[in-house]
């Protein structure tokens, strides 16, 4: 997976003045990045109205960075910033932009830019924070599936497909699979091309000596450590095979020496090759059907694991203690509560959603008294926004994190994987339990 | 407080490097694994530990001795070895483990757009002191577990320095015959250092195994590495070396980190060389301890690799990984190998046969059923 994203950088300020500077320049480099017309008007309004939002919350005028990144099959504006001039509060999803103004009580700030977008998240690193907006470029869907018909193939060798062989990999995979075995942007035979070029996802196929595609699997980067697998996909290949094995290996040997830690697998098919992952629990998805879909969430650690100390709520205890038991995982188990110490008045929670999958993820950046109302209402304001799929990821590398389980488990949310090593320690992931 | 600008102090090469990560100390996984023993079959350490005048030599070692300096560059072991093999005492070099001098020859010989040649799955260190070293670590797939020499000799550009060639081979126990070494060394034709990396040499009881301390003489650009933490059992004290042709050695001299040996090493090893016998009967109870695995594991229905060397490979029908945290909670401890590039592999070190009764009693434990 190679980076060949290109990217250019404004340097202002968090002052109105420089609207349409800021304007100016999302326009232009979303045009110029590849954004068909349209796209690139709505990614400039969701940049005005991010840049508006912030300069309204700003005590004074502070240095910004807009950074615009062509990523090929999208373009990526991210607002940086220093949070001190802030605050904080400010940076929950559901802040408004003015609670004294009567037009601002009917717009939450930040959901308002959200909405002309297919990704959105706000960060907090240690180069402050940050307010990403991606627009995906629009591709031409699939006309006719027009695939070579594959064959069973005897010898076969894997290697990394070109774009033409990515496109044709695109229908046989449409062809070959039910929706639920894919993404829908891997039914977009460009899309799946421009993905792989643009350095952030993986693909390698099985190829027999006439050139015809017999499988493959596709791969991206998903966290710090973690690397999400699609597939293995096989097209019309004997069963049993050692195609999917071998597609497996190439994946594992290729990320065996990186810094990556494990792989996980969402989409698994039912040619996944026994005894390479484990089940680590499921998660409920909603689409427009009336029941949801359970799907199992499988993982592979990359390296041997060293055992590590996490931080859990009596709450969560239980959950945790049988959860490493029946993965074999060598934790510590730390308790914490909240004793009465003094704690901060407001909390902060960051949001990333991605539109094409009705899906919410809520993680803490700041601890408050205020985090069961927060909480409220940012399950109000996701479920507002049609958002069926509502996540929140608590990080037991931190005891005021784990500390929020009882007000997650009072608000309706459920423990249902735990991710190793996924944050800075392990991750617990919750489901909001109503769905839709 | 400053903040350090380490994404602009901090070379490309050291940002995408992975840095290795040892286990913890016994008592500490014991704590987390829940078990109240372990054994340790992941670093192919020798069961028998230090020949008896080794460990006579640790037993007494003088304290006040620890507050003087070791022999800078192990003066008496070089002396020693040099006598022993007819060769010059300015032809070796010694390390802290073999691990330091592999990083000697790679700083003595590549700079800016350099590259090595090794294979996959094999000895990480070699790729990984290039890698973080900044040259580029050329890596051949290995042929039916052993070292592609046709594959080696395609990958050479001209800027290829060093081929490294671990023989036999750690983790499958594979090796190059004499034959098959001398056409790999003929093909060169002496345009890039050859090392031969013989960690286990002394494992190995094949007629057809070849001696790289012979071939020195015919071979100038041959370097040779050994190690006394496999059959001599001083892992713990690390001590290794390297040997070569004079005028090549006294170039890798100029990289070479002098007083890291310590003096409990130098006094040891020079201790345990002659020990014969040491070597007989570790052999013997190593051929014995892989008979007794290899009846097992065919019992068992596991494909495996058992080659030369104190160590053999197994692959499992689960992940190797969640195999190694399974073990661990049965107080084994073996090395899961997707990080040798060897998925749901793993390697088991022999050792005495109570700790090839737990892994075995552990392997069909966590086997799924």
């Amino acid at each position: 997976m190679k980076d060949r994203s290109t990217e250019v950088t404004l340097k202002i300020s968090s002052d109105m003045q420089f609207l349409p500077l800021a304007m100016s320049f999302a326009e232009a480099a979303a045009k110029t990045f590849g954004l068909e017309k349209t796209d690139a008007l709505k990614l400039t309004l969701a940049c005005e109205e991010t840049f508006a939002y912030i300069c309204a919350i700003s005590k004074e005028a502070r240095p910004l960075v807009m950074e615009a990144t062509n990523n090929l099959y999208y373009v990526q504006v991210q607002f940086l910033f220093n949070a001190t001039s802030f605050d904080p509060r400010a940076f929950n999803l559901t802040a408004q932009v003015s609670p004294d103004d009567e037009k601002g009580l009917d717009e939450i700030g930040l959901i308002i830019a959200s909405r002309s977008v297919e990704r959105f998240q706000i960060f907090h690193g240690p180069e402050g924070i940050g307010l990403v907006l991606i627009k995906e470029k629009s591709y031409p869907p699939m006309l006719e599936i027009r695939s070579p018909e594959s064959k069973p193939l005897k010898d076969f060798t894997i290697i990394t497909p070109d774009p033409g062989t990515l496109k044709l990999l695109s229908g046989q995979i449409v062809r070959s699979y039910p929706e639920r075995f894919y993404p829908q942007d891997f039914g977009l035979p460009g899309k799946l091309a421009d993905m792989v070029a643009s350095g952030e996802y993986g693909a390698a196929v099985a190829v027999g000596k006439e050139g015809g595609t017999g499988g493959g699997i596709i791969w991206r980067q998903l966290r710090e450590k973690m690397v999400e697998v699609f597939g293995p996909y096989l097209f019309d290949q004997p069963s049993p095979s050692s195609m999917a094995e071998r597609l497996i290996n190439t994946v594992i040997e290729g990320l065996a020496k990186t810094d990556r830690l494990f792989l996980v697998i969402m989409h698994a098919t039912p040619e996944l090759p026994v005894g390479y992952f484990e089940p680590l629990g499921t998660i409920d998805v909603f689409r427009t059907d009336p029941s949801p879909m359970t799907i199992t969430v499988y993982c592979r650690q990359l390296k041997e694991d060293p055992g590590s100390a996490v931080w859990a709520h009596p709450d969560l205890e239980d959950f945790l203690k049988k959860e490493y038991r029946r993965l074999y995982f060598a934790r510590h188990i730390k308790p914490t509560v909240n004793a009465g110490e003094a704690r901060p008045e407001h909390s902060v929670f960051a949001a990333r959603f991605v539109k094409a999958q009705s899906a919410a993820t809520l993680n803490a950046i700041w601890d408050g008294i205020d985090a069961p109302d927060n909480l409220e209402h940012h399950i109000r304001t996701l479920k507002d926004e049609g958002m069926m799929n509502i996540f929140f990821e608590i990080d037991l590398a931190y005891a005021w994190q784990a500390n929020l389980t009882p007000v997650l488990l009072q608000k309706g949310f459920i423990p249902r994987v735990i991710l190793p090593y996924a944050g800075d320690g392990d991750i617990v992931l919750f489901q909001y339990r109503e769905g839709p | 407080m400053f903040v350090v600008p380490l994404n602009r102090l901090v070379p490309d090469y050291i940002k995408k490097f992975e840095a290795y990560i040892p286990s913890k100390p016994d008592p500490e996984l014991m704590k987390l694994y829940g078990c109240d023993r372990l054994y340790r079959l992941n670093n192919n350490e020798n069961p028998l530990g230090p020949p008896p005048k080794a460990q006579e030599i640790i037993r007494c070692f003088p304290p006040p001795r620890a507050g003087l300096y070791p022999s800078g560059d192990s003066y008496y072991m070089r002396q020693r070895l040099a006598e022993a093999y007819g060769m010059d005492p300015d032809q070796f070099l010694f390390g802290n483990g073999a691990n330091e001098v592999i990083a000697f020859v790679i700083k003595a010989f590549c700079q800016e757009g350099d590259n090595i040649v090794t294979t996959d799955k094999t000895f990480a260190v070699y790729e990984w002191v290039a890698t973080f070293s900044g040259f580029e670590a050329k890596l051949v797939p290995l042929r039916d577990f052993g070292f592609d020499d046709q594959g080696m000799l395609d990958a050479i550009d001209e800027r290829t320095k060093i081929l490294f060639v671990c023989n036999p081979n750690n983790p499958t126990g594979t090796y190059w015959n004499e034959a098959r070494l001398r056409n790999f060394l003929d093909a060169i034709a002496g345009r890039q250092i050859i090392v031969i990396d013989e960690a286990y040499c002394e494992f190995v009881e094949k007629d057809d195994y070849p001696d790289g301390m012979k071939l020195i003489g015919e071979y100038p650009n041959l370097v040779i590495f050994r190690t006394f933490s496999k059959m001599f059992g001083l892992a713990g004290l690390r001590i290794g070396y390297l040997v070569g042709n004079l005028e090549v050695v006294d170039v890798i001299r100029r990289t070479c980190v002098v007083y890291s040996v310590n003096t409990v090493a130098q006094d040891a090893a020079l201790a345990a060389i002659d020990d014969v016998d040491h070597i007989y009967r570790t052999r013997e109870l190593i051929n014995t301890e892989k008979g007794y695995l290899k009846k097992e594991l065919e019992g068992l229905k596991l494909e495996m690799q058992i080659g030369e060397g104190c160590f053999i490979m197994v692959k499992l029908p689960m992940s190797d990984t969640l195999a190694y945290r399974k073990f661990m909670t049965e107080g084994v401890m073996i090395r899961s190998m997707t990080g040798f590039r060897f998925p749901n592999w793993i390697r088991v070190s022999i050792g005495k046969h109570e700790a090839m009764e737990a892994f075995i009693a552990a392997l069909k434990k966590i086997l799924p059923a």
